[in-house]
Order: C-alpha cells, then sequence, then structure tokens
C-alpha cells in the first residue's frame, strides 16, 4: 500500500521531470536564432502504477527524454530546391557581369561602333578624297575591332570568374563533407530513435542544406547515419567517411572536378554554386564566343574581301582592312585593323583618286549576309537577345523557385521553429508544475513531522 | 495546425520585394527607359541593335545630303553661269556675223568673246573642297588645260567616271558630271565651238562667224539638257531629305516604344511602389516587437 514516502516519491518525480521540461524550455529560447536548431520538447511517460495487495497505487511521472521535431522529408525538399535556386542564382549573378557590354546605352558596344562605322563609310563616300573623312574610317574601324575585344575579354572575364568559383566551391563542398562525415560519426554513437537525433542532427542538417546550396545532393539514411552522394551518384560522404573531390586545371586551362578515385565528373554536376559555375563556364559562355567569333571572322573577311575589289588612293589594289586571327576561335579577342595609314582604305572603283565607287561594296559588307546567311547586325542582335534571355532566364527561375522555398521553409518552421510565445506559456505551465511539486514535497515533510511528533506531544 | 512562429524570414522577403519594385520604379522614372541592360527585355534590346545603326545611317544620311546639296548647287551654278557666257557668245556672234562692223570693232567683239571663253574653262576647272567638279572622278587633276595642237584649244585630263553617293539605304544619288560630257562632247562641243567663234571672229569670216554661231547654240542647247542631271539631283536630295526627316521620327518614336516607359505610368509605378513598401515597413514595425512578454507582468 502506498504511504508518505511513495507520495514523497511521486513528488521528486515530478520536481525532477519539470525541472527538465524548465530545461528543454530554457534551451529553446536560448536557440531561438540558432539556424538548424529544431525545437525540443520534455517527453513524460506514466510511471507504471505499483499494485499491493490489491490496492493500486500512482507510479507518478518520468521524463523520457527531449525529443526534437523535425520533418526530414522537408528537409530533403528543401535541399534539392536550395540547390537549383543556388544553381540559377550563380548563373544569374555571373551573366549580370556580361550585360552591360551588350547594352546599347552604354554607347561603346559592338552595335554602337558598328553604326559609327557604317556612317563613317558613308561620310567618306560624300567626300571621299577627304583626308580627315578617311581617317574617320580607320578610326571607327578600330573602334569596332576595339568593341569586338571588350564584348569578347567581358566573355572571358565572367568565364574565369565561374571558373573561380569552380575552384572555391569545391573546397567549400570537402570542408563540409569531412564536418558532416565526422557528425555522422558522433551520431551513431550517441543518436536513439527516440529523440530525434538531437543538436548533433540539428548541425548536421544544417551543414547539409550548405552543401545543398554547392552542390545537387542526394541524401539516403543507413544505419551509419547518413550517405549523401552529388546527384549524380558520386560519393561524398559515407557514415563516418568523407570523400574529397579535387580540382585539377584541364587541357583549355579551366579546372576540372575530380571525384576522390581521379575520374573527371565535371560534365555530370548539377544544381548548386557548383553546377551553376560549371554550367555558364562551359555552356552558356562558349555558346556566346563562338557566335562572336564566327560574327569578327566572317566580317572581317567579307571587308577585306570589300577592299580588295577596290583601290586605295595612291591606285593601288586594296589590300587587307581587318587583321583577324586564322583562328576562328581567337577571332574576336584577336581582331586588329591592319593597316594605319588612312590612304590604304580602297575607296576607289577605277583606280583614281576621286573615285567613291568602291564604299559601296564596303558599306555592303556591313549590310550584305555573312556565310552564316545573317547579316552582322542581325547576327549581333541575335546575340544579344540570347544573352538577355539567358540572364533573365535564370533569375526568374531563381525568383520562382525562391516562392517554392519560401513556402517550404514556412512549413519547416512550423514544424520545427522556436516561438517565443509558446516557450513563454511553457515556462509559466511549468513553474507552475514545478511549484505544484514543491509544495506536494513541503506537505509531504509537514505530514511526516506530524506524524513523528504523533507519539511525543500527544498530537492534537 | 502549428503555424511558423518566425515571422522575420516573410516580413524581410516581403520588404525586399517592396524595395526592388521601389529601385526598378525609381531607375525607370530617372533614366526614362524600361530596358537599360538585355534582360530587361532581350527581344527590345535585340530590336535596338538595329535601331541604332539605322539611326545613326539616318543621321549620316542627312549629314550627306548636307554636303552633296552645297557640291551640286556649286556645280549647278558654275553651269548657270555658262550657260549665261554661251548666251552672250551667241548674241556677240550673231552681231559679228551682220557684216557692218569695222575691222577694230570684230577684233574688239573677239577679244570679248574670248572672255567668254577664258570665264567657261575657269568654270570647268572650278574646284569645290579641293575636289575638281568636272574633271569625272579623276578629281585631283586639272581637267582642262590649253593645247595648241589639239582643234578645240584645250585637252581633258579627266576621266568619264561618275560618283554616286548614298542618301538612303537603297538611294544614292549622282553627284558629277564628267567635263568630256559637258565642255568637250563630241556632238556640241562648249570649248571647240568658242574657239572657233573666237577664230572666226578674228579672221573676220561672216559665214565661218555664222556656222561657229550655230555651233555655241547647238551647245547651249546641250549644256541646258545637262543640267538636268544636276536639277534633279537637287530634287531628289530634297525629297529624300524630307523622308529622312520623317525616318528619324519614327526610329525615335521606335526606340521609345522599344525600350522607353511612359511618363505616367512610371510615376504611377512609383508611387504605387512607395506605398507598398511604407506599407510592408509599417506592419513588420507593428507585428514583430508583439510578444506574449510584452503582456505578462514582471516577475514580482
Amino acid at each position: 500500500m502506498g504511504g508518505l514516502n511513495t507520495s514523497l516519491l511521486i513528488g521528486m518525480q515530478a520536481l525532477d521531470a519539470t525541472q527538465g521540461a524548465l530545461d528543454a524550455t530554457s534551451n529553446n529560447i536560448a536557440n531561438a536564432n540558432t539556424p538548424g536548431y529544431t525545437r525540443e520538447v520534455a517527453q513524460f511517460s506514466e510511471t507504471p502504477e505499483t499494485v499491493s495487495s490489491g490496492e493500486v497505487s500512482g507510479g507518478g511521472v518520468s521524463l523520457d527524454g527531449l525529443q526534437s521535431i523535425r520533418d526530414e522529408l522537408l528537409n530533403l525538399q528543401i535541399q534539392q530546391q536550395t540547390s537549383q535556386q543556388s544553381s540559377a542564382d550563380t548563373q544569374s549573378s555571373t551573366l549580370q557581369q556580361i550585360q552591360s557590354a551588350f547594352s546599347t546605352s552604354s554607347g561603346d558596344d559592338l552595335a554602337s561602333m558598328m553604326s559609327a562605322f557604317s556612317s563613317s563609310l558613308s561620310q567618306l563616300s560624300a567626300s571621299p578624297t577627304s583626308s580627315a573623312a578617311q581617317q574617320g574610317v580607320l578610326s571607327a574601324g578600330q573602334n569596332l575591332a576595339g568593341a569586338f575585344q571588350s564584348t569578347a575579354n567581358a566573355l572571358t572575364s565572367a568565364q574565369t570568374y565561374a571558373d573561380g568559383q569552380v575552384t572555391q566551391t569545391v573546397a567549400q563542398i570537402n570542408s563540409l563533407t569531412s564536418q558532416i562525415a565526422q557528425l555522422n560519426g558522433q551520431l551513431t554513437q550517441t543518436a536513439t530513435a527516440s529523440n530525434g537525433g538531437g543538436t548533433i542532427e540539428d548541425q548536421r542538417d544544417e551543414l547539409v542544406q550548405q552543401l545543398s546550396a554547392l552542390t545537387g545532393i542526394s541524401v539516403t539514411q543507413t544505419n551509419e547515419g547518413e550517405t549523401i552522394t552529388t546527384g549524380n551518384g558520386t560519393p561524398l560522404v559515407m557514415g563516418g567517411q568523407a570523400f574529397t573531390l579535387q580540382t585539377t586545371t584541364g587541357s583549355d586551362g579551366m579546372a576540372q572536378v575530380l571525384d576522390s578515385n581521379g575520374n573527371n565528373v565535371t560534365a555530370s554536376i548539377q544544381g548548386g554554386t557548383l553546377g551553376g559555375a560549371i554550367q555558364v563556364r562551359d555552356q552558356t559562355i562558349p555558346g556566346f564566343l563562338t557566335q562572336l567569333n564566327t560574327l569578327a571572322s566572317q566580317f572581317a573577311t567579307a571587308f577585306n574581301a570589300a577592299q580588295a575589289q577596290g583601290f586605295d588612293s595612291n591606285g593601288n589594289a586594296g589590300q587587307d582592312f581587318f587583321s583577324v586571327p586564322a583562328n576562328t576561335a581567337d577571332a574576336a579577342s584577336g581582331i586588329t585593323v591592319a593597316i594605319s595609314n588612312p590612304a590604304l582604305i580602297a575607296v576607289s572603283s577605277d583606280g583614281s583618286a576621286g573615285s567613291n565607287g568602291n564604299i559601296a561594296n564596303l558599306s555592303a559588307a556591313l549590310t550584305n549576309a555573312l556565310p552564316s546567311g545573317q547579316t552582322p547586325a542581325s547576327s549581333y542582335a541575335n546575340l544579344v537577345f540570347q544573352v538577355g534571355t539567358a540572364e533573365s532566364n535564370a533569375s526568374a527561375q531563381s525568383t520562382a523557385i525562391g516562392l517554392n522555398l519560401q513556402q517550404l521553409t514556412t512549413q519547416q518552421g512550423s514544424i520545427s521553429a522556436v516561438s517565443t510565445d509558446e516557450e513563454t506559456t511553457n515556462l509559466i505551465r511549468f513553474q507552475t508544475a514545478y511549484e505544484a511539486a514543491a509544495r506536494i514535497v513541503s506537505t509531504i515533510q509537514q505530514l511526516n513531522t506530524v506524524t513523528l511528533d504523533m507519539g511525543t506531544s500527544g498530537g492534537y | 495546425m502549428r503555424i511558423d512562429p518566425n515571422m522575420v524570414p516573410n516580413m524581410l522577403a516581403a520588404i525586399q520585394q517592396s524595395q526592388v519594385s521601389l529601385n526598378t520604379a525609381l531607375q525607370q522614372v530617372a533614366t526614362g527607359k524600361s530596358v537599360n541592360v538585355p534582360p530587361d527585355s532581350p527581344a527590345a534590346a535585340a530590336d535596338m541593335v538595329q535601331n541604332t545603326i539605322e539611326t545613326a545611317n539616318v543621321d549620316q544620311y542627312t549629314q550627306n545630303i548636307g554636303s552633296v546639296t552645297s557640291l551640286v548647287q556649286t556645280a549647278d551654278s558654275a553651269l548657270s553661269s555658262v550657260v549665261t557666257s554661251l548666251t552672250q557668245a551667241i548674241s556677240l556672234g550673231t552681231e559679228g556675223a551682220n557684216g557692218t562692223n569695222s575691222a577694230a570693232n570684230q577684233q574688239a567683239i573677239a577679244t570679248q568673246v574670248q572672255g567668254l571663253l577664258s570665264s567657261v574653262v575657269s568654270q570647268a576647272n572650278l574646284s569645290y573642297q579641293g575636289a575638281y567638279l568636272f574633271g569625272g572622278t579623276a578629281s585631283t587633276t586639272t581637267p582642262y588645260t590649253a593645247d595648241s595642237s589639239s582643234p578645240t584649244g584645250y585637252t581633258y585630263n579627266g576621266n568619264n567616271d561618275v560618283n554616286s553617293v548614298q542618301i538612303g539605304d537603297n538611294t544614292s544619288v549622282q553627284v558629277n558630271l564628267p567635263g568630256s560630257q559637258i565642255f568637250s562632247n563630241s556632238s556640241a562641243n562648249v570649248l571647240g565651238s568658242l574657239t572657233s567663234l573666237v577664230s572666226a571672229l578674228q579672221s573676220g569670216n561672216t559665214a565661218a562667224i555664222g556656222t561657229a554661231t550655230n555651233a555655241v547654240s547647238a551647245a547651249l542647247n546641250y549644256v541646258s539638257q545637262q543640267r538636268v542631271v544636276y536639277g534633279n539631283a537637287e530634287t531628289q536630295l530634297n525629297s529624300q531629305e524630307t523622308y529622312l526627316q520623317q525616318e528619324t521620327v519614327n526610329l525615335a518614336s521606335q526606340e521609345n516604344s522599344l525600350i522607353g516607359v511612359d511618363e505616367a505610368t512610371a510615376a504611377t509605378n512609383l508611387s504605387q511602389a512607395e506605398t507598398d513598401n511604407s506599407a510592408a515597413l509599417a506592419a513588420a514595425a507593428k507585428v514583430l516587437p508583439n510578444t506574449l512578454l510584452s503582456y505578462l507582468a514582471p516577475p514580482s
């Protein structure tokens, strides 16, 4: 049968359990702003009642532990979306760097220089013997070649920037995977199914979340903790072991990503900063560069051919106006004006200095279709369209995923985030519970005193 | 269902969103453009490439028209004074042919015609901005030089080529006539007929004077016909200039519709964005500091 001591015991258990709940509450409040922290809830359970001589007495309460409240599936979704958004953001920010080179408002872009070159030729046709007009064509030609070069430079420097991001991101990935592997090891020792992993899992989830921003990953739960691979299956973490990625300089001078066995996995990496940087470096910008180089090479060839049809101011057959590297891949960055004497412009069609007959041919090089099938202007306009679309698509994608991600984060917050109002309420609740439990103890103590005094003072 | 207790990220997102709209609206009002870089509207940016080139070309065509017009006018007025000289020569020739003049008067008339010939030659050798007008495309050589061995007394040093200047994408105008076509044409030779008239007057041969005067008359008709080329060029230049002015307006309005903003819309967007931004900030200021703690009595 129950006695005062049983009640005292129950009171003590209540004090202990409430103490644990108060700890949890204060820990929640303390970590309300810690990234990755999931709120913990004290798990109480009844201690089994005791049956003695047919009488049943309650066994009190026991604190089973602190349960972290989290939703793993939601975390996975957030990781995937984060990878995609981070990839789109990286592409968008890299592509933003090249936009001003393609904007007509700058006044020194290719379109402006093409139009200046075209009008300088037109001016020369009105005064074919004017050395000022000839010099005007020469300078406009130099500016046009300069615009080709600076546009190509803007593209290659954005490419170099993306390349730098690849190397940097691989280093960050390696640092994160080794930390995750370490936490995996600790988790297998301490984790129990009941407490939801606790703070170590919070830390690991936070790191995995950061990792997902760097590259697309796939996470599977195993007995040895989480196994993390890239989207394509290259292992990054298995249990307590991390597999480091490496970088090496490829034949094109760009960093290539190798897995832990030394296989080149660059092309298969998708998502995250790394995937975005590789995409923009190896696909998007090279596509633009190819078009620009083709334009530079074909335009220079067409203009030189027009020069050859006429005669310069000295009556000699026109020589090359533009010098362009034989390798088309270097055309835009290497195009220069080959002549320095304005008198060498092939203005004349009949060999006499006053003729302007060949200017029509020179101007036609700007307005006729190139071997690509497009005129220089429409070919360039097409490139501007693609450059603009690439960036606006990337940022639109980022915005769309951002909305989705915000939704998911709100959902995650509704499950795992600490509400200070809730914790304040809990604080009051557990304060009352603690006071009540303490009252049990003091009441039992008084009763014990009364009981002990029964024999000596005769009681009441 | 539990709701996300953390309102800060959503609030921040709302504030940021309203600031993005505010920046966009502000930039549009400040620059007057809705497209500053290609991603703002890739299609408009691509169309602007063509517009930029067209605009520069139209500007240059207009400038060309200015310089070509004065060139053509100079040539035309040179021919006009040639026509005047030829008319005078014809009346002098008619006067010399009537047989009533004294020998001294006849010589004086011959001298006058000689003077007219020199004036015509100087018009034929007229240069404009350092280039000879009537030498074909050989504009750096004096077109006519005196040559006693030539039957006309002058040699043509130019060529028979003409220059055309582009004044539109598909329009060009012929800006010169070679001297060989105006002054020393085989069918109506201006210089030759005047030279013959001078020698006929000097010799006093009435019949020869008559023949020479008729030849000058024929040359006058011919020159008048040739002047039409310049007259037509002037007409073409004028009408093309009007067309280009219209084209400039069209291109400017195209540019405005491609990348410009409607000021009223931009101003409305700006004030809308300001209101949104203030609303987001005011909501955050009102909601965020509110917690249960504000209402709990401090522990006694």
